[in-house]
Parts: C-alpha cells; structure tokens; sequence
C-alpha cells in the first residue's frame, strides 16, 4: 500500500559486522547500534524492543515488514517527521 | 549473491518466522554465537579488575539481587512451562529456563571471584523484601496458572527492567562484570521480545485482558523498580540512569497500550 512513485529500490550488499546474536546464516541483517549519534543508511531500521539495527539487501520503505529476529520481533516501517521508524506489529 | 542460499528472514511469512525464532535450533545457534569460548560468561584470559573495600561490596549486594531476580525468572520460566498455551511456546519456555539458569551460575560464579564463600547466605542477608515479595507472587500467578498475568510481571515487568539495569551497570562495570552481565543482556533481548509479542497477540485478540494485567501492573512494577532503583543508586549511577530504567520500562508498557 505505498503511495511512493515506483523508482526502482536500491540494492545493498550486506557484510557480517560481528553481531553475535543470531545464529550464523543471519547475522549480516543485523547489527549493534551505536547510541543516538548513529546514523542509519537507507536499509535500516531501529528496533524499539532491543535496540538492534535491522537490515535489508534492498532499500526499506513505509509500509515494509521487517523482522528482529534478536528480539523476535515484527515490525512495520513507518514515516516519523520524515524519517523512517520500525514500529512493532503483534 | 542471492538464491536459495541466501536466509532472508524478512522474506518469511509471520508463521515461519515465529516458528523459526521459538526454535531450539535458533536457540543453539543464537547462543553458540556469544557463548562458545566464554567460561562462566567471561573471556577465560580476562584480567580482574574488580573493585575493592565499599565499592566491593556495593557490587556484591547489587549481584546478590540480581541472583533473587534471576532466581525469580528460573522459577517463573520452568513453572510456565506447564501453564503455556501450545507446544511451540513451551519449547521456547524450555531455552529461558536455560538462561535462566545460566544468568544464576555465572552470577553466583561472579561472587565467589569477588570473595564471597558462602554466596547463597550472602543473597539470603542482602536480597531486598521489595524484589523477594515480587517473587513470591509471581510464584503464585505461575502456581495459578494465570498465563496472561505471569508472563507479564515476569517477562514485561522483571525483564524490562532487568534488562535497562544489566544495561546501565554494565557501562561502568569492572571488565569480567560487564562481560557477564553482557552476556545476560544478549539472552534477555529474546525473553523480553518474546513476552512482550506474545502479550501484545493476546492482547489484540482479546482487549479485555489489558484490565486484568493493569491490576498485575499496579501491584507488582513499583516493587520491581524501587529495588533495581536501588542497586543503581548504590553503585553511583547518576538520576539519569535511573531515569532511563523507568523509560525503558514505560515505552514497552505504552506499545502494549496502557496509559
Ligand atoms: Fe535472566
Ligand atoms: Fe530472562
Ligand atoms: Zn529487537
């Protein structure tokens, strides 16, 4: 149900950056969060419950579903004051 | 590089990922990542910098009451087991058991590293009324096998606040108190999440509970929060940080739709 003219999504190439928290096959979507100062690239999402950052291989947008498996969470990206925001889905 | 190889959990449906993250295959995997060349929750070639005299033993009293918290969670977690609605949340009840147990032995195994030869007399003289009438009722809503309410004073309430305070401690802590209670936080990130998802499914399915857990919420959170507010104050952290374990708190109980 997104209301963004259709530009294609860009594409991210995910690296392990040593978040330990998931088993192996899944740790590249995920990554520790550095505080208020860090910013998030365009495939990234805070999660709320435990304050990991969720990744994609592609671009999110509002409307996206997206898992913290570390928290094992649902969350549906939301736009707040322009920026993007993970907001929990039971 | 994508194809079958590649694990999108974003790509799952609802049910798969559930499935998936109750596992005791995600579990093994999950842990392995943080554990396997951990002893007692600490690297093995950590040095010791523990601190003495009256800071000593401020970090003492502060660790036995995280024994009677995480005492409280085995007790709750094993107890739940029974009360759990399906097969799935019993299996996933089974790995908090285990932490739980975990979260015990390392910080018993702290204490003794600390000096302390007969912790379980130590907690005894030192455990908090507040944090132990707590435990006792959790106990009995685990005992009347209220699954709402005991999974919402033990995994909302206990947790959340456990998991700000492990958080708080943990950033000025000596090097071998930070890397366990670390290790402890890893763990509670899953219990915290799965109580607070399975309430808030129960919840949507079922509004009216929301009245009985505010009864839960109004008897139990204060006793929680006055001794966690406690062990910070007495180990120095600043009103800030205290403040922070209650917002940590209030933002969970806020998405799951009280005031
Ligand atoms: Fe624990
Ligand atoms: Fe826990
Ligand atoms: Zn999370």
């Amino acid at each position: 149900m997104s209301h963004e003219p259709e530009v294609p999504r860009k594409r991210y190439e995910l690296e392990d950056t040593g978040f330990d928290e998931v088993p192996r096959k899944y740790r590249k979507y995920y990554r520790r969060w550095g505080g208020e100062s860090d910013e998030l690239a365009g495939n990234e999402v805070l999660c709320p419950v435990c304050k990991v950052v969720v990744r994609s291989n592609r671009e999110v947008r509002e409307g996206d579903r997206i898992y913290c498996m570390a928290c094992m969470t649902r969350l549906r990206v939301v736009r707040v004051d322009g920026r993007l925001e993970g907001h929990v889905e039971y | 590089m994508s194809g079958p190889a590649e694990h999108d959990p974003h790509a799952l449906t609802p049910e798969a990922f559930r499935a998936e993250v109750h596992s005791f295959e995600f579990w093994f995997g999950a842990v392995q990542g943080y554990l396997a060349d951990r002893a007692y929750g600490h690297r093995v070639d950590a040095k010791d910098a523990a601190p003495e005299g009256a800071d000593r033993d401020r970090l003492v009293t502060a660790l036995c009451n995280y024994c009677v918290g995480e005492t409280a969670a085995l007790e709750g977690a094993g107890g739940l087991i029974e009360v759990a609605p399906n097969r799935p949340t019993k299996i996933f009840l089974s790995t908090q058991a285990v932490d739980e147990g975990r979260h015990l032995e390392v910080l018993i195994h702290r204490l003794r590293e600390l000096g302390v030869e007969d912790p379980e007399a130590e907690i005894a003289r030192r455990a908090n009324p507040s944090l132990l009438a707590f435990k006792r009722r959790l106990l009995e809503l685990v005992k009347g096998g209220d699954w709402n309410a005991a999974l919402f004073a033990q995994n909302v309430i206990l947790e959340a606040m456990e998991f700000a305070v492990f958080h708080q401690h943990a950033a000025e802590a000596d090097p071998i108190t930070r890397e366990v209670l670390e290790g402890i936080i890893k763990d509670e990130r899953r219990h915290i999440g799965f109580g607070e998802n399975e309430l808030g499914r129960r919840i949507k399915a079922d509004p009216g509970i929301r009245g009985h857990l505010a009864l839960v919420r109004r008897e139990l959170d204060a006793l929680v929060l006055e001794t966690f507010e406690e062990a910070l104050a007495s180990l120095g952290a600043p009103a800030s940080a205290r403040e922070d374990l209650g917002r940590s708190y209030r933002q969970t109980v806020e998405r799951l739709g009280f005031a």
